[in-house]
């Protein structure tokens, strides 16, 4: 078989440092396969990724050495836009990446600057709509998708102009549950029905893991290859399955709910759960009452009731587009609902006071010139000035001195929740904070969020991340439509979710959160 | 309405329905007038708006208009004049103001890309880039709603100079940032790769064709009552003379509102 994608000993190093991006890369991708990049976060992952239609280096400029051909054509004589019949890319950001307004029309773009026939193109532009279910989408303004329709229109796209190589870089990452299986689920046809190679990079392994058949372990410039589970076990990472397999010595490590299974019905396990036992919620440090809202005729609230006490960890859950970014605003109290009342401390929320919020474009918080200097602005508008408590509490304290701009985009996530939680506000809000951040950086998060609550402070986090929400929360709020459809203890609100339930749960049944919790049940 | 294959009004329409208002508007001083086309472009992008940040700039056109209108006539007031100049001062400006909003919605209903591809092949360059700036416009404003809202989530102060750099450095970062992405992707996906092909042009329907002849009437209308002198289209200022509005120019922005009749954008 030959291969769709080359690296024959690639050394790339981008403008301006000097340890290597890429450093002696020798992989391939065979024809038809379906690979996944995995690697903490400044790996190279993304390097690996661009480098494959010539992005890297056409578009970065630095020092490659080496050779990257895509189906035999070589990315340095040809620069990216000649090889787009042959490899299409999905950035990371698909919003950033659309050129036209409406759907159809983006569809057309690639194929409209490659020449292809009036006629072909219209028939493939119905095909792409069919393929990915678009159809219902075609006259809409791509600025008006959601996150998950946007990432299809993308992958649309990028793959209506016929390409036989499909990269794309961190496709679910924006999507909830049922979002990203649509996508992995359209992405695998393309592959078995279609002939088509898909490379992509993501780092919430428990959503990819099942679907591929070829993995890239990316660490500090190099890349090795292998079948997933040899990649994922020497890696050290993987999603809560292969944590509990590692932790219990299985071999082959399972990658899905269903080796999961197979494994666990050989043995024996404690058939309840011990629930964790967890502190009673101390007083009642926000008051939601009855919210409406809605923009433009659309509701995106309705009639939502919520208390915030002292030492909890809300998880704010549900699909796409349900108002969880809504609500984290009215309780921050800079959206006015057009109806009900939000009340902290006996009066209305003060941003930045009461309350603070990490906004899902944590990118709009930063603007200085480091770390500390960021944190420092914080703290300088209520006369403070201790940094070091706040770098500590993220576990940023080596990043103290760095430009915000060099870091990589789960680091400044980790920077903009500092210097939001250094308002020293009691109720902190983080909205999707787990986006791009790879196991260590969730870590680091998580204990920190842990902290906050333990001290006396809420927390609420809206999130897809049903594993994180497994880990962490004390209570799970679920949102459909904008109103609120289940609250309570997550071993139940998520117990009993086919699309939310974490992969403990698909395992050993409702009440099992995390693979801590097994492991210690088994001890 | 999922698979209407087109939006009903074509482009070059709205060129027409455009120019027409706004010769109209260039026609006339009469406040009547003048504001029944105001009331004619808020009916039309109620309407016809497609959804998105374009829609959204309307405010901004309107908001503009309406400041158009204060300042032209306060310019006036500081000067020692009569009463005469200042309502002289007022209509003018408010004719200014007519043409802002009737730009406005003309911006709200209109994809700037449908636009570029009406465009001649060997301006298909220049006219994407200028449907691109365009398009950024609306996002900057967008992106700087949200920089001011996350500082002020810090508990930082949004106004004065000092909290410019928390305000400018974000927004260009990210505006940096989102073209990169873009010029990377146009490359990626073939942009000035070699000669181009279009796909399928947009149709005529009859919706489009009523709305081109109602404009032309419309603008006839007022351009043979300029040049006939019928019936007064600057109203004396001195004092304010209103002559009672005349039916068949009444009738003539009536037909303006043609657009805002149909099924448009808004439910998409």
């Amino acid at each position: 078989m030959s291969d769709a994608l080359r690296y024959d000993d690639v050394t790339f190093t981008y403008p301006d440092t000097e340890t290597p991006a890429l450093a002696a890369v020798d992989v391939s991708v065979p024809e038809g396969a379906f690979a996944l990049a995995i690697g903490p976060t400044g790996a190279g992952k993304s390097t690996f990724l661009r480098a494959a239609n010539g992005l890297v280096p056409h578009f970065t400029g630095g020092t490659f050495s080496g050779r990257v051909t895509v189906a035999g054509r070589d990315t340095l004589s040809e620069p990216p836009r000649r090889l787009a019949d042959a490899v299409a890319f999905v950035p990371q950001d698909a919003a950033a990446s659309f050129v036209v307004d409406r759907v159809e029309d983006e569809l057309a773009y690639g194929m409209e600057n490659l020449g292809v026939d009036p006629r072909l193109m219209r028939r493939r532009v119905e095909e792409m709509l069919d393929l990915l279910d678009l159809a219902s989408l075609r006259d809409r303004s791509v600025r008006t998708l959601s996150g998950g329709e946007r990432q299809r229109v993308a992958i649309g796209a990028a793959l209506a102009a016929g390409p036989d190589l499909l990269v794309l870089d961190e496709p679910t990452s924006q999507l909830d549950p049922q979002g990203a299986e649509n996508v992995m689920a359209a992405l695998q046809r393309l592959v078995h029905d279609h002939g088509i190679t898909v490379l992509l990079a993501e780092h919430r392994l428990e959503r990819v893991a099942g679907w591929v058949d070829l993995a890239f372990g990316v660490e500090q410039g190099r890349v090795r290859s292998g079948s997933p589970a040899e990649v994922i076990r020497s890696l050290a990472v993987g999603p809560p399955v292969a944590e509990l397999g590692r932790a219990l010595g299985w071999d082959p490590l399972p990658l899905t709910v269903r080796d999961a299974r197979d494994v666990v019905r050989t043995m024996a396990v404690p058939s309840h759960p011990v629930l964790a036992t967890r502190e009673a919620p101390g007083e009642v440090l926000a008051e939601v009452r009855g919210l409406d809202l809605s923009y433009d005729r659309t509701p995106a609230l309705r009639g939502v009731d919520l208390d915030l006490r002292a030492g909890e960890v809300v998880a704010l859950m549900g699909r796409n587009g349900a108002g969880k970014s809504s609500l984290l605003r009215v309780i921050a109290g800079v959206q006015h609902a057009d109806a009900g009342l939000v009340h902290t401390n006996g009066h209305g929320p003060r941003p930045g006071v009461d309350v603070a919020l990490c906004p899902q474009e944590s990118d709009s918080v930063l603007f200085s010139d480091s770390v500390a200097l960021e944190i420092r602005a914080t703290l300088a508008a209520r006369d403070a000035s201790d940094v070091e408590p706040w770098l500590d509490a993220l576990d940023i304290t080596e990043l103290a001195a760095v430009h915000p701009r060099d870091l990589s985009a789960g680091q400044r996530l980790l920077v903009a929740t500092a210097a939001i939680a250094a308002t020293g506000a009691p109720i902190l809000l983080l909205d999707e904070p787990t986006r791009g951040l790879d196991p260590a950086a969730k870590g680091r998060l998580t204990r920190f969020v842990r902290a906050h609550a333990a001290s006396g402070g809420a927390v609420v986090v809206a999130t897809h991340d049903v594993e994180l929400a497994a880990g962490v929360a004390s209570r799970v709020v679920m949102l459909a439509a904008g109103e609120v459809i289940a609250d309570g203890d997550p071993a139940v609100v998520l117990g009993d979710s086919r699309v939310f339930a974490p992969q403990m749960t698909r395992v050993f049944g409702p009440g099992w959160l995390t693979p801590e919790q097994v492991v210690e049940a088994l001890a | 309405m999922t698979d209407r294959a087109r939006p009903a009004i074509h482009p070059v329409a709205w060129i027409a329905w455009v120019s027409a208002a706004s010769l109209i508007s260039l026609s006339t001083t009469d406040p009547v007038y003048l504001l029944l086309l105001w009331a004619t472009a808020w009916f039309v992008y109620q309407a016809q708006r497609i959804p998105g940040p374009m829609a959204r700039s309307f405010r901004m056109f309107l908001a503009a208009g309406v400041i158009t209108v204060v300042l032209r006539t306060a310019l006036v007031l500081f000067t020692p004049v009569g009463s005469r100049d200042v309502l002289f001062a007022l209509l003018e400006g408010l004719r200014l103001g007519t043409l802002l909003v009737l730009f406005g919605t003309f911006n709200a209903v209109t994809d700037p890309f449908g636009l570029v591809r009406l465009a001649p092949k060997h301006f298909h360059e220049p006219a994407l880039a200028t449907a691109l700036a365009l398009s950024i416009t609306p996002r900057t404003v967008a992106s700087v709603g949200k920089v001011r809202e996350a500082q002020r989530l810090r508990g930082l102060s949004t106004g004065g100079l000092r909290s410019l750099p928390a305000l400018v450095v974000p927004v260009l970062e990210r505006g940096i940032e989102e073209a990169g992405t873009l010029a990377e992707s146009m490359d990626a996906r073939g942009h000035g790769r070699g000669p181009r092909t279009r796909y399928r042009p947009e149709r005529w329907s009859t919706a489009s064709l009523a709305v081109v002849g109602a404009a032309a009437v419309g603008a006839a209308a007022f351009v043979a009552t300029a040049v006939t002198a019928r019936v007064p289209l600057h109203p004396a200022t001195d004092p304010l003379a209103l002559s009672s509005p005349d039916p068949v120019l009444l009738g003539a922005i009536a037909l303006l509102a043609l657009p805002g009749l149909m099924p448009g954008g808004a439910d998409r």
